[in-house]
Protein backbone atom coordinates (compact mmCIF):
# COMPACT_ATOMS: atom_id res chain seq x y z
CA UNK A 1 0.00 0.00 0.00
CA UNK A 2 2.58 1.98 1.20
CA UNK A 3 4.45 1.80 -2.61
CA UNK A 4 1.68 2.33 -4.26
CA UNK A 5 1.40 5.73 -2.18
CA UNK A 6 4.98 6.40 -3.28
CA UNK A 7 4.26 5.44 -6.83
CA UNK A 8 1.77 7.83 -7.00
CA UNK A 9 3.23 10.74 -6.29
CA UNK A 10 6.54 10.04 -8.00
CA UNK A 11 3.92 9.65 -11.19
CA UNK A 12 2.27 12.56 -10.15
CA UNK A 13 4.90 14.86 -10.43
CA UNK A 14 6.23 13.19 -13.36
CA UNK A 15 3.40 13.30 -15.37
CA UNK A 16 2.07 16.47 -13.49
CA UNK A 17 5.13 18.58 -15.12
CA UNK A 18 5.00 16.90 -18.48
CA UNK A 19 1.74 18.11 -19.25
CA UNK A 20 1.82 21.73 -17.61
CA UNK A 21 5.17 22.50 -19.72
CA UNK A 22 3.46 21.29 -22.46
CA UNK A 23 0.64 22.90 -21.98
CA UNK A 24 2.21 26.31 -21.77
CA UNK A 25 3.86 25.55 -25.04
CA UNK A 26 0.12 24.34 -26.05
CA UNK A 27 -1.23 27.28 -25.40
CA UNK A 28 1.70 29.54 -26.69
CA UNK A 29 1.30 28.07 -29.75
CA UNK A 30 -2.52 28.31 -29.87
CA UNK A 31 -2.46 24.58 -30.25
CA UNK A 32 -4.86 24.28 -27.38
CA UNK A 33 -6.93 21.72 -29.27
CA UNK A 34 -4.77 19.48 -29.90
CA UNK A 35 -4.65 17.77 -26.63
CA UNK A 36 -8.47 16.62 -27.59
CA UNK A 37 -7.12 14.89 -30.62
CA UNK A 38 -4.50 13.52 -29.12
CA UNK A 39 -6.51 12.18 -25.52
CA UNK A 40 -9.31 11.11 -27.59
CA UNK A 41 -6.61 8.75 -29.79
CA UNK A 42 -5.08 7.37 -26.71
CA UNK A 43 -9.20 6.65 -25.41
CA UNK A 44 -9.86 4.63 -28.64
CA UNK A 45 -6.59 3.18 -28.67
CA UNK A 46 -7.04 2.07 -25.45
CA UNK A 47 -10.60 1.07 -25.92
CA UNK A 48 -9.60 -1.23 -29.08
CA UNK A 49 -6.80 -2.37 -26.52
CA UNK A 50 -10.18 -3.75 -24.05
CA UNK A 51 -11.84 -5.57 -27.33
CA UNK A 52 -8.59 -7.56 -28.81
CA UNK A 53 -7.31 -8.11 -24.76
CA UNK A 54 -4.21 -6.34 -25.74
CA UNK A 55 -2.47 -4.04 -23.76
CA UNK A 56 -4.02 -1.07 -23.19
CA UNK A 57 -0.66 1.58 -22.59
CA UNK A 58 1.04 0.40 -25.65
CA UNK A 59 -1.78 0.78 -27.80
CA UNK A 60 -2.69 3.54 -26.52
CA UNK A 61 0.53 5.45 -26.92
CA UNK A 62 0.44 4.01 -30.49
CA UNK A 63 -2.78 5.89 -31.43
CA UNK A 64 -1.68 8.74 -29.70
CA UNK A 65 1.37 9.42 -30.86
CA UNK A 66 0.22 8.50 -34.84
CA UNK A 67 -2.38 11.05 -34.35
CA UNK A 68 0.37 13.60 -32.74
CA UNK A 69 2.48 12.42 -36.11
CA UNK A 70 -0.14 13.00 -38.44
CA UNK A 71 -1.89 16.21 -36.81
CA UNK A 72 0.60 18.44 -38.66
CA UNK A 73 1.20 16.76 -42.00
CA UNK A 74 -2.93 16.46 -42.30
CA UNK A 75 -3.25 20.08 -41.63
CA UNK A 76 -0.70 21.36 -44.44
CA UNK A 77 -2.04 18.85 -46.99
CA UNK A 78 -5.97 19.66 -46.45
CA UNK A 79 -4.59 23.58 -45.97
CA UNK A 80 -6.82 23.87 -43.22
CA UNK A 81 -6.52 25.47 -39.22
CA UNK A 82 -4.41 22.75 -37.23
CA UNK A 83 -7.57 23.01 -34.80
CA UNK A 84 -9.88 22.31 -37.24
CA UNK A 85 -8.33 18.98 -38.39
CA UNK A 86 -7.86 18.67 -34.57
CA UNK A 87 -11.38 18.57 -33.79
CA UNK A 88 -12.25 16.31 -36.91
CA UNK A 89 -9.94 13.55 -35.83
CA UNK A 90 -11.71 14.64 -32.06
CA UNK A 91 -14.58 13.06 -33.49
CA UNK A 92 -13.38 10.47 -35.45
CA UNK A 93 -11.66 8.85 -32.31
CA UNK A 94 -14.61 9.27 -30.24
CA UNK A 95 -16.97 7.72 -32.66
CA UNK A 96 -14.13 4.73 -32.76
CA UNK A 97 -13.80 4.76 -28.81
CA UNK A 98 -17.75 4.04 -28.96
CA UNK A 99 -17.68 1.23 -31.01
CA UNK A 100 -14.71 -0.57 -29.59
CA UNK A 101 -15.96 -0.30 -25.96
CA UNK A 102 -19.47 -1.70 -27.18
CA UNK A 103 -17.92 -4.35 -29.55
CA UNK A 104 -15.58 -5.73 -26.52
CA UNK A 105 -16.17 -9.10 -25.23
CA UNK A 106 -18.64 -9.54 -21.97
CA UNK A 107 -20.07 -7.11 -19.69
CA UNK A 108 -16.62 -4.24 -20.22
CA UNK A 109 -19.16 -1.32 -19.97
CA UNK A 110 -19.46 -2.71 -16.10
CA UNK A 111 -15.26 -3.48 -15.65
CA UNK A 112 -12.78 -1.21 -13.92
CA UNK A 113 -10.80 -1.26 -17.16
CA UNK A 114 -13.02 1.60 -18.69
CA UNK A 115 -13.35 3.09 -15.26
CA UNK A 116 -9.94 3.45 -15.48
CA UNK A 117 -9.80 4.61 -19.31
CA UNK A 118 -12.29 7.16 -18.74
CA UNK A 119 -12.13 8.67 -15.33
CA UNK A 120 -8.34 7.02 -14.29
CA UNK A 121 -6.86 5.51 -10.98
CA UNK A 122 -4.13 5.24 -8.77
CA UNK A 123 -4.31 1.70 -9.90
CA UNK A 124 -3.19 2.23 -13.22
CA UNK A 125 0.52 3.26 -11.52
CA UNK A 126 2.92 0.67 -11.79
CA UNK A 127 6.79 0.43 -12.19
CA UNK A 128 6.77 0.20 -16.10
CA UNK A 129 4.17 2.87 -16.26
CA UNK A 130 6.94 5.34 -14.13
CA UNK A 131 10.03 4.42 -15.94
CA UNK A 132 8.09 5.39 -19.46
CA UNK A 133 7.24 8.58 -17.87
CA UNK A 134 11.01 8.96 -16.51
CA UNK A 135 11.77 8.26 -20.17
CA UNK A 136 9.43 10.99 -21.69
CA UNK A 137 10.46 13.64 -18.99
CA UNK A 138 14.07 13.34 -19.88
CA UNK A 139 13.73 13.74 -23.34
CA UNK A 140 11.21 16.29 -23.04
CA UNK A 141 13.64 18.35 -20.75
CA UNK A 142 16.59 17.54 -22.91
CA UNK A 143 14.58 19.16 -25.92
CA UNK A 144 13.93 21.82 -23.99
CA UNK A 145 17.13 22.40 -22.58
CA UNK A 146 18.98 22.03 -25.87
CA UNK A 147 16.64 24.14 -28.50
CA UNK A 148 15.71 26.66 -25.81
CA UNK A 149 17.23 29.34 -28.16
CA UNK A 150 15.44 28.06 -31.63
CA UNK A 151 12.06 26.86 -29.25
CA UNK A 152 11.99 30.36 -27.63
CA UNK A 153 11.80 32.24 -31.49
CA UNK A 154 9.24 29.84 -32.28
CA UNK A 155 7.16 30.56 -29.04
CA UNK A 156 7.64 34.73 -29.30
CA UNK A 157 6.09 34.62 -32.99
CA UNK A 158 5.50 31.90 -35.58
CA UNK A 159 5.98 34.02 -39.06
CA UNK A 160 8.98 35.86 -37.43
CA UNK A 161 11.15 32.69 -36.79
CA UNK A 162 9.93 30.83 -39.98
CA UNK A 163 11.28 34.11 -41.95
CA UNK A 164 14.71 33.93 -40.43
CA UNK A 165 15.16 30.11 -41.07
CA UNK A 166 14.24 27.95 -38.08
CA UNK A 167 12.85 25.48 -39.44
CA UNK A 168 9.20 25.83 -37.84
CA UNK A 169 7.42 22.75 -39.39
CA UNK A 170 10.00 20.39 -37.80
CA UNK A 171 9.87 22.38 -34.30
CA UNK A 172 6.23 22.03 -34.49
CA UNK A 173 6.04 18.23 -35.25
CA UNK A 174 8.07 17.47 -32.34
CA UNK A 175 6.22 19.45 -30.07
CA UNK A 176 2.80 18.09 -31.03
CA UNK A 177 4.85 14.27 -30.72
CA UNK A 178 5.69 15.26 -27.41
CA UNK A 179 2.22 16.62 -26.45
CA UNK A 180 1.12 13.04 -27.41
CA UNK A 181 2.96 11.40 -25.61
CA UNK A 182 2.47 13.44 -22.59
CA UNK A 183 -1.13 13.35 -22.64
CA UNK A 184 -1.07 9.50 -23.27
CA UNK A 185 0.96 8.86 -19.84
CA UNK A 186 -1.38 11.57 -18.32
CA UNK A 187 -4.14 9.49 -19.38
CA UNK A 188 -3.43 6.67 -17.31
CA UNK A 189 -3.96 8.66 -13.79
CA UNK A 190 -6.63 11.70 -15.11
CA UNK A 191 -8.48 9.59 -17.29
CA UNK A 192 -9.71 10.75 -21.03
CA UNK A 193 -12.31 13.15 -19.92
CA UNK A 194 -9.89 14.96 -17.27
CA UNK A 195 -6.91 15.09 -19.19
CA UNK A 196 -6.67 18.74 -20.51
CA UNK A 197 -7.11 19.53 -16.35
CA UNK A 198 -3.17 19.22 -15.90
CA UNK A 199 -2.67 20.39 -19.75
CA UNK A 200 -4.21 23.91 -18.88
CA UNK A 201 -5.18 24.77 -15.44
CA UNK A 202 -1.50 24.45 -14.54
CA UNK A 203 -0.59 26.56 -17.64
CA UNK A 204 -3.33 29.33 -16.83
CA UNK A 205 -2.14 29.72 -13.28
CA UNK A 206 1.53 29.82 -14.51
CA UNK A 207 0.12 33.32 -16.30
CA UNK A 208 -1.14 34.52 -13.66
CA UNK A 209 2.57 35.00 -12.04
CA UNK A 210 3.41 37.15 -14.94
CA UNK A 211 7.28 36.22 -15.61
CA UNK A 212 9.56 35.38 -18.50
CA UNK A 213 8.40 32.56 -21.02
CA UNK A 214 11.14 30.26 -19.92
CA UNK A 215 9.57 30.80 -16.12
CA UNK A 216 5.80 30.58 -17.38
CA UNK A 217 7.16 27.06 -18.23
CA UNK A 218 9.13 26.32 -15.40
CA UNK A 219 6.07 27.37 -13.09
CA UNK A 220 3.48 25.11 -15.45
CA UNK A 221 5.34 22.18 -14.68
CA UNK A 222 6.06 22.77 -11.30
CA UNK A 223 2.12 23.65 -10.53
CA UNK A 224 1.45 20.17 -12.98
CA UNK A 225 3.37 18.53 -10.47
CA UNK A 226 1.99 19.93 -7.25
CA UNK A 227 -1.74 19.44 -8.78
CA UNK A 228 -1.15 16.20 -9.91
CA UNK A 229 0.75 14.57 -6.75
CA UNK A 230 -1.93 16.49 -4.58
CA UNK A 231 -4.62 14.95 -6.32
CA UNK A 232 -3.36 11.53 -6.32
CA UNK A 233 -2.71 11.61 -2.50
CA UNK A 234 -6.20 13.06 -2.40
CA UNK A 235 -7.83 10.38 -4.25
CA UNK A 236 -5.65 7.49 -2.30
CA UNK A 237 -6.71 9.04 0.68
CA UNK A 238 -10.59 9.47 0.30
CA UNK A 239 -10.88 6.46 -2.58
CA UNK A 240 -12.04 8.80 -5.23
CA UNK A 241 -11.88 9.12 -8.80
CA UNK A 242 -7.96 10.06 -9.46
CA UNK A 243 -8.71 12.31 -12.56
CA UNK A 244 -11.40 14.54 -10.75
CA UNK A 245 -9.12 15.14 -7.75
CA UNK A 246 -6.36 16.23 -9.27
CA UNK A 247 -8.63 18.33 -11.24
CA UNK A 248 -9.81 19.91 -8.20
CA UNK A 249 -6.33 20.09 -6.73
CA UNK A 250 -5.13 22.33 -9.92
CA UNK A 251 -8.51 24.67 -9.62
CA UNK A 252 -7.61 25.25 -6.60
CA UNK A 253 -4.05 25.66 -6.85
CA UNK A 254 -5.47 28.46 -10.16
CA UNK A 255 -7.89 30.21 -7.83
CA UNK A 256 -3.83 30.53 -5.34
CA UNK A 257 -2.45 31.97 -8.02
CA UNK A 258 -5.15 33.95 -9.49
CA UNK A 259 -5.39 35.56 -5.42
CA UNK A 260 -1.68 35.96 -5.22
CA UNK A 261 -1.67 37.85 -8.71
CA UNK A 262 -4.25 40.30 -7.45
CA UNK A 263 -2.68 41.17 -3.90
CA UNK A 264 0.77 42.17 -5.79
CA UNK A 265 -0.91 44.33 -8.70
CA UNK A 266 -2.94 46.54 -5.16
CA UNK A 267 0.20 46.46 -3.25
CA UNK A 268 2.42 47.97 -5.86
CA UNK A 269 -0.62 50.08 -6.58
CA UNK A 270 -0.42 51.30 -2.90
CA UNK A 271 3.50 51.02 -2.54
CA UNK A 272 3.37 53.83 -5.77
CA UNK A 273 4.58 56.99 -4.70
CA UNK A 274 1.62 59.63 -5.06
CA UNK B 1 28.54 45.91 -59.47
CA UNK B 2 30.38 42.35 -59.99
CA UNK B 3 29.61 39.78 -62.87
CA UNK B 4 28.62 36.22 -61.78
CA UNK B 5 25.87 33.81 -60.41
CA UNK B 6 25.70 36.24 -57.44
CA UNK B 7 25.56 39.69 -59.03
CA UNK B 8 21.57 39.95 -57.81
CA UNK B 9 20.42 39.95 -54.55
CA UNK B 10 16.87 38.89 -56.02
CA UNK B 11 15.67 37.60 -58.95
CA UNK B 12 11.74 37.08 -60.39
CA UNK B 13 11.09 35.65 -63.26
CA UNK B 14 7.61 35.29 -64.40
CA UNK B 15 5.98 34.67 -60.58
CA UNK B 16 2.65 34.92 -59.81
CA UNK B 17 1.50 34.07 -56.16
CA UNK B 18 -2.16 33.11 -55.67
CA UNK B 19 -4.20 33.15 -52.15
CA UNK B 20 -5.41 30.03 -50.85
CA UNK B 21 -9.00 29.70 -52.36
CA UNK B 22 -8.23 32.78 -54.81
CA UNK B 23 -8.66 32.52 -58.37
CA UNK B 24 -7.10 36.33 -59.05
CA UNK B 25 -3.40 36.37 -58.52
CA UNK B 26 -2.18 38.81 -55.77
CA UNK B 27 0.95 39.30 -57.68
CA UNK B 28 1.10 38.42 -61.25
CA UNK B 29 4.01 37.89 -63.59
CA UNK B 30 6.66 39.54 -61.52
CA UNK B 31 9.98 39.93 -63.45
CA UNK B 32 12.45 41.92 -61.01
CA UNK B 33 16.44 41.61 -60.66
CA UNK B 34 17.97 43.60 -58.40
CA UNK B 35 21.29 43.66 -57.70
CA UNK B 36 23.68 42.98 -54.59
CA UNK B 37 23.99 46.35 -52.47
CA UNK B 38 21.28 48.60 -53.80
CA UNK B 39 18.08 49.86 -52.40
CA UNK B 40 14.87 49.02 -53.84
CA UNK B 41 11.99 50.95 -52.21
CA UNK B 42 8.46 49.14 -53.40
CA UNK B 43 5.71 51.73 -53.54
CA UNK B 44 1.86 51.33 -54.58
CA UNK B 45 -1.14 52.09 -53.14
CA UNK B 46 -2.88 49.33 -50.69
CA UNK B 47 -3.24 46.14 -51.67
CA UNK B 48 -0.94 46.60 -54.65
CA UNK B 49 0.78 43.61 -53.73
CA UNK B 50 3.93 44.90 -52.09
CA UNK B 51 3.50 42.90 -49.07
CA UNK B 52 2.95 39.67 -51.24
CA UNK B 53 6.19 40.49 -53.06
CA UNK B 54 8.11 40.25 -50.09
CA UNK B 55 6.55 37.28 -48.77
CA UNK B 56 6.80 35.40 -52.18
CA UNK B 57 10.48 36.38 -52.04
CA UNK B 58 10.97 35.13 -48.79
CA UNK B 59 9.08 31.97 -49.02
CA UNK B 60 6.37 32.18 -46.47
CA UNK B 61 4.23 32.42 -49.43
CA UNK B 62 4.56 29.54 -52.11
CA UNK B 63 4.67 31.34 -56.34
CA UNK B 64 2.35 29.25 -57.84
CA UNK B 65 4.14 29.92 -61.36
CA UNK B 66 7.62 31.27 -61.84
CA UNK B 67 11.18 31.41 -60.74
CA UNK B 68 12.82 32.97 -57.49
CA UNK B 69 15.86 33.05 -56.58
CA UNK B 70 17.46 35.03 -53.21
CA UNK B 71 21.10 35.52 -53.09
CA UNK B 72 21.91 32.40 -55.70
CA UNK B 73 19.88 30.14 -53.33
CA UNK B 74 16.54 28.38 -55.37
CA UNK B 75 13.18 29.33 -53.84
CA UNK B 76 11.61 27.22 -52.03
CA UNK B 77 14.23 24.67 -52.71
CA UNK B 78 17.14 26.18 -50.46
CA UNK B 79 14.65 28.75 -48.78
CA UNK B 80 16.24 27.85 -45.32
CA UNK B 81 19.85 29.00 -46.65
CA UNK B 82 18.76 31.70 -48.34
CA UNK B 83 16.42 32.84 -45.24
CA UNK B 84 19.53 32.59 -43.18
CA UNK B 85 21.37 35.48 -44.76
CA UNK B 86 18.00 37.41 -44.63
CA UNK B 87 16.46 39.80 -41.86
CA UNK B 88 12.77 40.69 -41.98
CA UNK B 89 10.33 43.42 -40.43
CA UNK B 90 6.95 42.84 -40.85
CA UNK B 91 4.00 45.20 -41.40
CA UNK B 92 2.50 46.32 -38.27
CA UNK B 93 3.50 44.06 -35.70
CA UNK B 94 2.33 44.57 -32.11
CA UNK B 95 2.49 42.76 -29.08
CA UNK B 96 -0.04 42.80 -26.45
CA UNK B 97 1.23 43.89 -23.03
CA UNK B 98 1.23 40.62 -21.40
CA UNK B 99 4.16 39.52 -23.82
CA UNK B 100 6.59 37.45 -21.38
CA UNK B 101 9.78 38.24 -23.67
CA UNK B 102 11.87 41.24 -22.46
CA UNK B 103 13.42 43.91 -25.54
CA UNK B 104 16.93 41.99 -24.85
CA UNK B 105 15.63 38.57 -25.38
CA UNK B 106 13.46 39.47 -29.00
CA UNK B 107 16.67 41.00 -30.34
CA UNK B 108 18.86 37.69 -29.00
CA UNK B 109 15.78 35.73 -31.19
CA UNK B 110 17.38 37.00 -34.28
CA UNK B 111 20.73 35.04 -33.93
CA UNK B 112 19.56 32.12 -32.09
CA UNK B 113 17.45 31.40 -35.49
CA UNK B 114 21.13 31.26 -36.93
CA UNK B 115 23.09 29.62 -34.63
CA UNK B 116 23.79 26.03 -33.46
CA UNK B 117 20.30 24.44 -31.41
CA UNK B 118 19.91 28.33 -30.81
CA UNK B 119 22.51 28.52 -28.11
CA UNK B 120 24.47 32.73 -27.79
CA UNK B 121 27.46 32.93 -27.10
CA UNK B 122 29.06 36.31 -24.55
CA UNK B 123 30.04 37.47 -28.00
CA UNK B 124 26.40 37.32 -29.27
CA UNK B 125 25.03 38.67 -26.47
CA UNK B 126 27.34 41.85 -27.16
CA UNK B 127 26.16 42.19 -30.66
CA UNK B 128 22.67 41.71 -29.25
CA UNK B 129 23.77 44.85 -26.66
CA UNK B 130 25.44 46.82 -30.15
CA UNK B 131 22.51 46.63 -32.01
CA UNK B 132 19.92 47.81 -29.35
CA UNK B 133 22.03 51.00 -28.42
CA UNK B 134 22.75 51.62 -32.45
CA UNK B 135 18.82 52.31 -32.08
CA UNK B 136 18.69 54.28 -28.96
CA UNK B 137 17.32 51.42 -27.21
CA UNK B 138 19.39 49.92 -24.91
CA UNK B 139 17.97 51.65 -21.67
CA UNK B 140 14.68 49.43 -22.66
CA UNK B 141 16.47 46.48 -22.73
CA UNK B 142 14.69 44.33 -20.08
CA UNK B 143 11.91 45.84 -20.67
CA UNK B 144 9.11 43.85 -21.21
CA UNK B 145 8.63 43.88 -24.85
CA UNK B 146 4.34 43.83 -25.07
CA UNK B 147 4.79 47.40 -22.18
CA UNK B 148 7.06 49.48 -25.07
CA UNK B 149 5.32 51.65 -27.77
CA UNK B 150 4.34 50.74 -31.12
CA UNK B 151 7.72 52.88 -32.01
CA UNK B 152 9.78 51.26 -29.62
CA UNK B 153 8.24 47.75 -30.76
CA UNK B 154 9.24 48.89 -34.24
CA UNK B 155 12.98 50.06 -33.21
CA UNK B 156 13.35 46.47 -31.09
CA UNK B 157 12.31 44.68 -34.23
CA UNK B 158 14.54 46.84 -36.07
CA UNK B 159 17.71 45.83 -34.09
CA UNK B 160 16.68 42.24 -33.68
CA UNK B 161 17.24 42.08 -38.26
CA UNK B 162 20.27 44.66 -37.76
CA UNK B 163 21.77 41.99 -35.21
CA UNK B 164 21.37 39.25 -38.00
CA UNK B 165 24.12 41.04 -40.39
CA UNK B 166 21.60 40.28 -43.48
CA UNK B 167 22.85 40.19 -46.44
CA UNK B 168 19.42 40.87 -47.60
CA UNK B 169 16.97 43.00 -45.64
CA UNK B 170 13.17 43.28 -46.26
CA UNK B 171 11.33 45.81 -44.29
CA UNK B 172 7.17 46.09 -44.52
CA UNK B 173 6.86 49.88 -43.41
CA UNK B 174 9.68 50.06 -41.23
CA UNK B 175 8.35 53.25 -40.38
CA UNK B 176 4.86 53.71 -39.63
CA UNK B 177 5.38 53.98 -36.09
CA UNK B 178 8.72 55.61 -35.54
CA UNK B 179 9.04 59.24 -35.13
CA UNK B 180 10.54 61.59 -37.65
CA UNK B 181 13.83 61.90 -35.72
CA UNK B 182 14.98 58.00 -36.17
CA UNK B 183 13.59 57.73 -39.38
CA UNK B 184 16.29 60.67 -40.41
CA UNK B 185 18.91 58.74 -38.27
CA UNK B 186 18.10 55.40 -39.86
CA UNK B 187 17.50 56.43 -43.25
CA UNK B 188 21.18 58.65 -43.71
CA UNK B 189 23.08 56.24 -41.03
CA UNK B 190 22.34 53.10 -40.59
CA UNK B 191 20.46 52.27 -44.29
CA UNK B 192 24.06 53.61 -45.48
CA UNK B 193 26.38 51.61 -43.24
CA UNK B 194 24.70 48.32 -44.51
CA UNK B 195 24.83 49.37 -48.20
CA UNK B 196 28.21 49.84 -47.87
CA UNK B 197 28.77 46.40 -46.48
CA UNK B 198 27.09 45.05 -48.81
CA UNK B 199 23.67 44.42 -48.03
CA UNK B 200 20.76 44.55 -50.37
CA UNK B 201 17.44 46.26 -48.54
CA UNK B 202 13.89 46.22 -49.94
CA UNK B 203 11.93 48.43 -48.07
CA UNK B 204 7.89 49.01 -49.18
CA UNK B 205 6.28 52.02 -48.32
CA UNK B 206 3.26 53.31 -49.23
CA UNK B 207 3.42 57.14 -48.06
CA UNK B 208 5.50 60.48 -48.11
CA UNK B 209 7.94 58.37 -45.12
CA UNK B 210 9.57 57.63 -48.83
CA UNK B 211 11.23 60.87 -49.21
CA UNK B 212 13.63 60.62 -46.90
CA UNK B 213 14.76 57.70 -48.54
CA UNK B 214 17.45 57.69 -51.80
CA UNK B 215 16.78 54.88 -53.30
CA UNK B 216 18.66 52.82 -56.48
CA UNK B 217 15.59 51.14 -57.65
CA UNK B 218 11.96 52.31 -57.36
CA UNK B 219 9.39 49.33 -58.30
CA UNK B 220 6.15 50.62 -58.18
CA UNK B 221 3.26 48.30 -57.87
CA UNK B 222 -0.47 48.14 -58.62
CA UNK B 223 -3.04 45.60 -58.53
CA UNK B 224 -0.96 42.65 -58.40
CA UNK B 225 1.42 43.80 -61.11
CA UNK B 226 4.90 45.93 -61.41
CA UNK B 227 3.95 49.03 -63.19
CA UNK B 228 7.45 50.69 -63.46
CA UNK B 229 10.68 50.33 -62.50
CA UNK B 230 13.16 53.46 -62.06
CA UNK B 231 16.75 52.89 -62.23
CA UNK B 232 18.68 55.59 -60.31
CA UNK B 233 21.81 56.77 -59.95
CA UNK B 234 22.72 56.85 -56.89
CA UNK B 235 26.62 56.67 -55.30
CA UNK B 236 26.91 54.28 -52.83
CA UNK B 237 30.44 54.44 -50.90
CA UNK B 238 32.18 50.92 -50.66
Amino acid sequence: MFMLLINSIISGILAGGLCGAVGAMCNRLRLTTIAFSIAHAALAGSALALTLGADMISLAILFALISATILGPLADQLRIPLDLVSMILFSMYNALTFIFILSAPGQVLMTESVGQLLWGSVLAIRPTYIAYLLLTFVIILAFLTLFWGKINSLLFDIKLAEAEGVNVRIYKYVILIIAGAAITLALRMTGGFLVFSLLYIPAAASLQLQANMKWIIAASWLLGSTSASMGLLMSFLYDLPAGSCITIAALIILAGASVYSRLRVSLAVEGRPR
Amino acid sequence: MEEGPNRYAVELESVSTYYYGEKRPAIQNINLKIDVGSLALIIGPNGAGKTTLLETVLGLLRPREGRIKVLGYRIPKEVLKARALCAYLPQDFMKPPMEPFTAREVVAMGLASNSFMGMLSDDDWRKVDRSLELLGMLEYANKPFGKLSGGQQQKILLARALVREPKLLLLDEPFSAIDQKTRSYIVSEVFPDLLRKGCTILLVSHDSESLLINPSVIIRMRDGFVEQVIIRNVHVAH
